[in-house]
């Protein structure tokens, strides 16, 4: 099946967007921890929902503007299993640059550098990514891209990144919603593992590994600050994930520009406790984003509405929220 | 020639690469080491080749190492594939031999002492032998399938000239450690073949490579039949390209499905020189390795 570009930009027409560019919105800047953040939950029980309106609605309730920016939608496109759900689904991609295009952005690129996978073309090919209109003009495969160093990455004088990660003004980590077996959830946060370059660190980046997964989450966010999370929660994974779990719907779409804040609810409506994933205690003790409930504005749906359980692995039954 | 399968890929090769003489992984990107061997083994005894040696041979740094890219500071499986490209120009010089020091002294950090403490005495479980020593990505990390393979390619192609111990020694750990990693379908994953309890898959791209880097060994067999079954399987161009280069090294016939209107499977131009390597006429050979 083709999808067709309409199917992915049912909006409101231009009424919806001259509302929108008439209203003033935050710059795109991730929110200290000394106000709350705005998160927002969306509803969508499926695939072949409106995706565009919901992915417009969180990004006006979230204030960000987008007008003149160079924009990188970073999916989460790890593997190919056609019997689960390991990548960012095609349709929330599509939606999200439609979405992106619309709101004024003067560059929208798409780009995935995935973790241990040696063909990027083809990952994307079986993801079905290339049926987005015009993909291959849009796409950057993050992993042989040219690079730059930045200073300091943990204990690393420097690291080096993509050039077209660098040079974005906002980086969307278009997130999966999934347990991992590492780090507990893979969410908006650890989705930027996919800015680091496998030409310079391998596949996998083990280099990640061996500073840590919890400092390198933190780093890595730290340096891409200027982001906006949207995590595909439609149809998560549980279990033994990010790779070899299994499906669990969960219909929602999570939002905002507190990626810690963003991580924090998906772990809540996962029904595991935030506080209790390593990444996001020392996201919350170096003041990168908000972490306690009470310091995130819940907007769209309660989180109490759509929470679902996650299956843990034995090893992380502690994580469950009570 | 200029029209059939191989001439157009080296047709692209010669089009696509940099003025510095190196290529990158896609067109109008930065010089990369590793397209730049492949490009180079590609187009072996053409100028171009040429140049890419040139320039492969100025990135080398004092320790012996090179960089994956122009001045960045990151060291580690560059070496093996220049080692081998040197090898192949019979490039058996000064840099040659801080490269074959540096190779042989680069160990994966799985197998340091503590590490192989700990699990000897059963606190963790790292499913594989960690007494076999391998190659990393990097300087500091874990050894992996690829930089082993490659690793071993070039201490093959050393040791029929230079059969020194300390080469006997590192191949035959780094051949066991392959074996020791090889998943239960006989293919291969990038790492071990088992992780907190669970089987892990293999990959038509890494078996390949680790093909390459097992030549010679008589418990490759099964993996090649995989290997064979693999090929018309796999989506993957880079798996295909891979996959034939080793299916050939193994001695099997591989069928022939090129044709001049076959374009490249993919705007890498990675993918465009392992093609052009893979083909009948292509210069796979230059990966052959004789047992060590």
């Amino acid at each position: 099946m083709k999808i067709k570009r309409r199917d992915f930009f049912p909006l409101a027409g231009a009424g919806l967007l001259a509302g929108y560019a008439g209203w003033e919105g935050a710059r795109s800047r991730r929110n200290s921890s000394a106000s709350p953040s705005p998160v927002v939950v969306l509803k969508a029980s499926s695939y072949s929902d409106d995706l565009a309106q919901r992915i417009l609605q969180g990004v006006r309730e979230c204030g960000l503007d987008v007008r003149g920016q160079k924009v990188l939608l970073k999916p989460n496109l790890v593997e190919f299993d056609p019997n689960t759900c390991i990548n960012t689904d095609v349709s929330v991609v599509a939606a999200a640059y439609e979405v992106f295009r619309a709101l004024g952005a003067a560059e929208v690129m798409i780009g995935e550098g995935p973790g241990h996978r040696r063909d990027t073309y083809s990952l994307v090919e079986m993801a079905r990514y290339r049926e987005i209109s015009k993909f291959d003009d849009l796409f950057v495969d993050l992993n042989r891209d040219d690079v730059s160093p930045v200073e300091k990455f943990a204990d690393r004088a420097e690291m080096y990144f993509p050039n077209t990660a660098l040079r974005a003004d906002l980086v969307v980590s278009l997130a999966k919603m999934k347990t991992h077996h590492w780090a507990g959830a893979t969410l908006a946060m650890k989705n930027f593992f996919g800015l680091v370059p496998g030409s310079v660190y391998g596949w996998p980046k083990n280099e990640l590994h061996h500073i840590g997964i919890p400092e390198s989450i933190v780093e890595l966010n730290r340096i891409f600050r200027r982001s906006f999370g949207i995590v595909d929660g439609i149809v998560g994974m549980e279990g033994n994930g990010p790779i070899q779990g299994t499906p669990k719907p969960a219909g929602v779409l999570v939002m905002g520009s507190d990626l810690a804040a963003v991580d924090a609810t998906c772990c809540r409506i996962m029904g595991i406790d935030p506080a209790k994933i390593e990444y996001l205690r020392m996201a919350a003790d170096g003041e990168l984003g908000n972490v306690e409930e009470s310091r995130i504005e819940q907007r769209g749906e309660k989180v109490s509405e759509v929470r679902t359980n996650f299956a843990l692995i034995d090893s992380f039954r502690g994580l469950r929220l009570s | 020639m200029a029209d059939s399968y191989l001439g157009v890929r080296l047709d692209i090769l010669r089009r696509s690469q940099n003025p510095d003489g190196g290529w990158s992984y896609y067109n109008g990107k930065q010089s990369w080491l590793e397209p730049t061997f492949y490009g180079a083994l590609a187009l072996h005894g053409d100028p171009a080749a040429d140049r890419a040696w040139s320039l492969v041979k100025s990135w080398q740094r004092p320790d012996g190492s090179w960089p994956p890219t122009a001045g960045a500071s990151v060291s580690g499986w560059g070496a093996a594939l220049c080692l081998t490209l040197a090898r192949v120009r019979g490039e058996v010089d000064g840099t040659y031999l801080k490269g074959l020091a540096y190779l042989l002294k680069t160990v994966g950090t799985e197998s340091e002492i503590w590490r192989r403490a700990l699990a000897k005495f059963g606190l963790v479980d790292p499913g594989r032998n960690l007494s076999l020593k391998g190659w990393p990505w990097n300087q500091g990390t874990s050894s992996w399938v690829e930089p082993t393979a490659h690793s071993l390619i070039a201490l093959k192609k050393t040791f029929a000239l230079l059969p020194a111990p300390e080469l006997t020694e590192r191949i035959r750990s780094g051949e066991a450690l392959l074996l020791d990693v090889r998943c239960k379908d006989g293919g291969w994953n990038y790492g071990s073949a088992w992780a907190l309890g669970e089987d892990q898959r293999s990959y038509p791209e890494t078996t390949a490579l680790a093909l390459l880097g097992l030549q010679g060994r008589p418990e490759a067999g099964s993996s090649v039949d995989l290997a064979k079954r693999w090929l018309p399987e796999t989506p993957s161009s880079l798996a295909r390209a891979w996959i034939t280069i080793a299916l050939r090294l193994h001695g099997v016939t591989v069928p022939d499905t090129t044709s001049p209107s076959k374009g490249p499977g993919s705007p890498d131009l990675m993918v465009v020189a392992l093609e052009a390597l893979g083909s009948p006429d292509g210069n796979y050979g230059f990966l052959k390795t004789e047992k060590a």
